[in-house]
């Protein structure tokens, strides 16, 4: 669900930008540092609408100071810029609030299991989460297909130029686009610092995965997004609970578990261990085979 | 690229003769480390230079083939040492990582340069964390979290070298690096490395004089792999141990931002950018804990308003140097000037980051520290007063300064011109 | 003999936009053959068919006599044909020397070689130096491309076009946006290449076509409607119609 929160934004931002924000995760971390500060001071609750909010507005700010200059020089000196960014950021946070987690913890109120199925805990604070993942997505659905400026961010998900040459500003739907792209980052990292942990490298740990999700699900797509971040939570959790081994499929080929090298290690290989390579296989299988992911409508 | 006329051989040559004796003035242990890292950092960024400078692809994942050489020169050095691998000099181990890195490169690079642009970009960066993740599953191969561990003396050389002691390490380093620099120095003067600057400039104009642009950038790639392996080798053999880090994105983040500062417009960037970042990094990362937090608002800030980099910026001056170097002197003011106020500026900067810093990694209670030699007491008001101050006043007079400064610059290169002209 | 280029039954459609509705058209060898026709009558679009930019949806593409249809642009190229771009599609960084030079490579054998030096070869350097004097831009050998003047830029893009002397050239409004020396000058240089070599025209401005044109085809919605000599495409009633228009009353 963290996963489709970011990637909606990332979506929304590459879509109509063409810029492939680098820094995505570096607002989602930001998200989940404001929440801490001001829950910390004020309130959980506060913080959810609050910190979002700020994270947004330092989005917007960050395209209409920093990036908007470097539009000109091209997709590749943006991409250098949001990753120049992400690195940036992450040392700024480090220089605040340090290199250990910050205690950011979930709402006593909601810290409660509220059923169990299958034979894991579901605690009440993953239903709100889901919940409100669901909420934002079926709020950006309606305002993308209900309202005009969603038209408009629908038109420019494929067509940039021709928004443009319809007359529409350009650069303040950029700047919004931006600041809502960052801002939705924001909310998957008020909602998710609390159970991940919140500390510095946690951009770096999710920043990759979301790259995946947006071109496995095809950019210009926030349907994509939303079933390839579906897709791939789910394999890896499935993955590491389920956790299969490889080992039968070598004995059918003979080989002994006992083998030597790099067979001995490829044979004890289980589901769990080669979770975290799965994501990025999938990247690059995507990127060379279908580059437009599942459902895009615009080549990479 | 202009072919190298007198002067550029003469620079060579001296630069030569500094890496040949440096060492010799030069007399403690740290600086041989650190000149030993320079010259396989030099090696590196040269070679990201051929992706990036030169052929236009931007990778994440150039440590990769760093990294997988470093891991195949360990075993090799492991073998020999035990007998189950022939025996080859250890002066000629790099040229096994070379090709290592060459193997991996065009199995890699030939998937990886059909695309261009961002997917590029994303595809290596999907192949460096696939690295990654492999070094930790692979065990018999990359040993996990320990890394390979491994002895440069096999057995005694010509000339009676061991590579037991250091300084003929950095030795065996800096003859790498001279025969590298110029064998990618000759490539650009190649068929193939026109095309690659072809390539860049107009992918797709490149097919209607002829060239299979995919075929270019490959042979790009798998060429700047060959040498990035390269580096890789001397890397395994100067620090004696590969670990899991040297294939990933990390490393390959530090070597874009060498090449990236440096400037990726001229042959020579890489080279001052490689030298530059080592030398900060080894001398400033031990002062300020935010060394790094300066390297990234340094990067971001060449990115907005410097693409060229360092070598970029120098190269502008080139034809007020060439044709009317008297005006430098009238520059001056203008560019002491800007370079007055950015002093007031970062002095301010740096200051309220270092308090900063010290007060959130700070263990215990202690508040007081030095600041530029000026031991003060963080948790009072008056420092940061001061440095917002500096910071802010400095910040305005900038915005002053620079814009005199573009102008200073303007008039010059309008009067070089005109010089030129008549 | 066998045309320079052929044309059989080319149709060609963007998703359900049909461009190009049936094009049967035959170019000898050695002429200056003009296209000419209304904006969006898919000129450009037969140019991309031929160098391969695009697929064709269905019919086939001869050049001297082989199958081309849907190669790829370095295979066309390499087979002898090749095209300059109305929007001037040069390597802005590279000098004009270097840019000419990249155009020669190939044609002189010299491929991918990673091994061999540009600046020593004498062949490399006698051609590009041969075409930078037919294209008048000797003197501005050393200024990047992309600081050009807009005619000089255009003479490059055709330099370019040139310089693996492929014998069938396709040039795509070589005079748009020129001035009326400059395109005398243009025209001059046109004239002067064209004396080894086909080539094709697509222009805009119909004093260059009855100028320079042996023969004129006339593309108006997807299909050829009239080939001839000029004198005969001047009186068609047809091609008045729809795109030259009628002496005043």
């Amino acid at each position: 669900m963290l996963l489709f929160l970011m990637a909606s934004g990332l979506t929304l931002i590459f879509s109509m930008m063409g810029v492939l924000n680098f820094a995505h995760a570096s607002f989602f971390m930001l998200g989940a540092y404001f929440a801490y500060q001001i829950s910390h001071h004020i309130g959980f609750w506060p913080g959810l609408i609050a910190a979002p909010i700020l994270v947004g507005i330092l989005g917007a700010a960050v395209e209409r100071y920093a990036l908007r200059p470097v539009h000109r020089f091209g997709h590749v000196a943006e991409l250098l810029f949001t990753f120049g960014l992400a690195f940036v950021i992450e040392e700024v946070v480090q220089m605040i609030w340090g290199k250990v987690p910050v205690p950011y913890d979930v709402p006593a109120s909601m810290n409660v299991t509220a059923f169990a199925w299958q034979g894991l805990d579901y605690s009440a604070y993953r239903i709100f989460m889901l919940l409100i993942s669901v909420a934002i997505f079926v709020a950006l659905f309606f305002g993308l297909t209900k309202t005009r400026i969603g038209l408009i961010i629908r038109a420019a998900l494929t067509h940039p130029h021709m928004v443009a040459s319809l007359g529409h500003d350009v650069p303040k739907v950029f700047m919004w686009t931006f600041g809502v792209g960052c801002a939705l980052a924001g909310v998957a990292g008020v909602i998710g610092g609390n159970v991940l942990g919140t500390e510095p490298g946690m951009a770096i740990q999710l920043g990759p995965i979301v790259f995946v999700v947006i071109v496995v699900g095809g950019l210009g797509s926030l349907g994509g997004a939303l079933i390839a971040s579906l897709l791939i939570g789910i394999l890896n959790n499935m993955a590491i609970a389920y956790d299969f081994s490889f080992y039968p499929i070598f004995t059918a080929l003979g080989v002994e578990r006992e083998a030597e090298g790099v067979l001995g290690d490829l044979v004890g290989l289980t589901t769990g261990a080669i979770a975290p390579l799965m994501p990025y296989l999938l990247l690059v299988l995507m990127l060379i085979f279908r580059p437009r992911g599942l459902f895009g409508t615009r080549d990479v | 690229m202009i072919m190298p006329g007198a002067k550029q051989i003469s620079v060579g040559a001296l630069l030569v003769a500094l890496m040949i004796i440096l060492p010799l003035i030069v007399n403690s242990g740290f600086a041989l480390t650190i000149m030993s890292q320079g010259g396989v950092a030099i090696i590196f960024a040269l070679a990201f230079n051929m992706l990036l400078g030169q052929g236009g692809m931007l990778s994440f994942g150039h440590a990769v083939y760093f990294g997988l050489a470093g891991y195949v020169t360990a075993h090799v050095l492991n073998g020999m040492a035990n007998g189950d691998l022939p025996y080859l000099p250890v002066s000629l181990i790099p040229l096994v990582g070379g090709l290592a890195g060459l193997f991996f490169g065009i199995l890699i690079g030939f998937v990886s340069t059909r695309r261009a642009g961002t997917a590029f970009a994303m595809i290596s960066l999907g192949f460096a964390e696939l690295a990654t993740a492999l070094t930790l599953i692979i065990i018999f191969f990359f040993n996990g979290e320990e890394g390979v561990q491994t002895d440069r003396w096999v057995r005694e050389e010509w000339f009676g070298i061991t590579y037991g002691p250091d300084i003929q390490v950095y030795y065996l380093i800096a003859v790498w690096c001279v025969i590298a620099s110029i064998a990618m120095y000759a490539l650009t003067h190649t068929p193939f490395g026109r095309m690659s600057n072809a390539v860049r400039d107009n992918p797709e104009r490149v097919q209607f004089i002829g060239y299979n642009t995919h075929r270019v950038r490959w042979l790009a790639f798998s060429l700047s792999s060959f040498f990035a392996g390269l580096a890789g080798a001397l890397h395994a053999v100067n620090l004696e141990h590969v670990g899991f880090e040297t294939v990933g994105l990390a490393q390959s983040a530090v070597i874009l931002i060498m090449v990236y500062i440096g400037g990726t417009g001229h042959f020579a960037g890489p080279i001052l950018g490689a030298i530059l970042i080592t030398l900060l990094n080894a001398y400033l990362s031990d002062i300020s804990p935010a060394w790094f937090l300066y390297l990234g608002l340094i990067f971001v800030l060449m990115v907005m308003f410097a693409p060229g980099g360092l070598a970029g910026l120098i190269m502008m001056h080139e034809p007020i140097r060439r044709t009317a170097p008297h005006l430098f002197m009238r520059m001056l003011p203008a560019y002491a000037a800007a370079l007055g106020t950015s002093l007031v500026a970062l002095v301010g900067g740096i200051g309220l980051i270092e308090m900063a810093y010290f007060l959130s990694t700070t263990v215990s209670q202690k508040t007081v520290f030095t600041l530029y030699g000026i031991t003060l007491d963080a948790a009072d008001f008056w420092p940061w007063l001061v440095c917002v101050v500096l910071a802010a006043g400095g910040g305005f007079a900038c915005s002053r300064t620079y814009p005199r400064l573009a102008e200073s610059y303007g008039w010059a290169m309008h009067e070089a011109r005109a010089a030129v002209a008549s | 003999m066998t045309y320079a280029i052929e044309f059989r039954g080319v149709e060609k459609s963007f998703g359900n936009t049909e461009v190009i509705r049936g094009v049967d058209l035959a170019i000898e060898q050695g002429e200056i053959h003009a296209v000419i026709g209304p904006n969006g009558a898919g000129k450009s679009t037969l140019f991309n068919l031929i160098t391969g930019r695009y697929h064709v949806s269905r019919g086939r593409i001869e050049l001297n006599g082989e199958n081309i249809t849907n190669r790829t642009p370095y295979q066309v190229y390499r087979k002898g044909l090749s095209r300059s771009f109305q929007v001037t599609n040069i390597f802005a960084r590279m000098s004009v020397y270097e840019n000419v030079r990249c155009g020669v490579l190939w044609s002189l054998g010299y491929r991918y070689s990673f091994w061999q030096f540009v600046n020593r070869r004498r062949d490399l350097q006698e051609r590009t130096e041969s075409i930078l004097a037919q294209t008048g831009l000797t003197s501005r050998r050393h200024v990047p491309a992309g600081l050009l003047s807009y005619s000089d830029q255009r003479a490059l893009e055709i330099a370019v076009t040139i310089a693996g002397g492929a014998n069938v050239v396709l040039l795509d409004e070589p005079t748009s946006g020129m001035s009326s020396s400059e395109t005398e000058q243009a025209v001059a240089l046109i004239r002067d290449i064209s004396a080894t070599r086909t080539m094709v025209i697509v222009e805009h401005d119909m004093g260059v076509v009855f100028d320079l044109a042996d023969r004129i085809s006339v593309l108006v919605y997807g299909k050829v409607i009239a080939t001839g000599t000029p004198e005969e495409i001047r009186a068609n009633a047809a091609v008045q119609e729809a795109y030259l228009g009628t002496k005043a009353a």
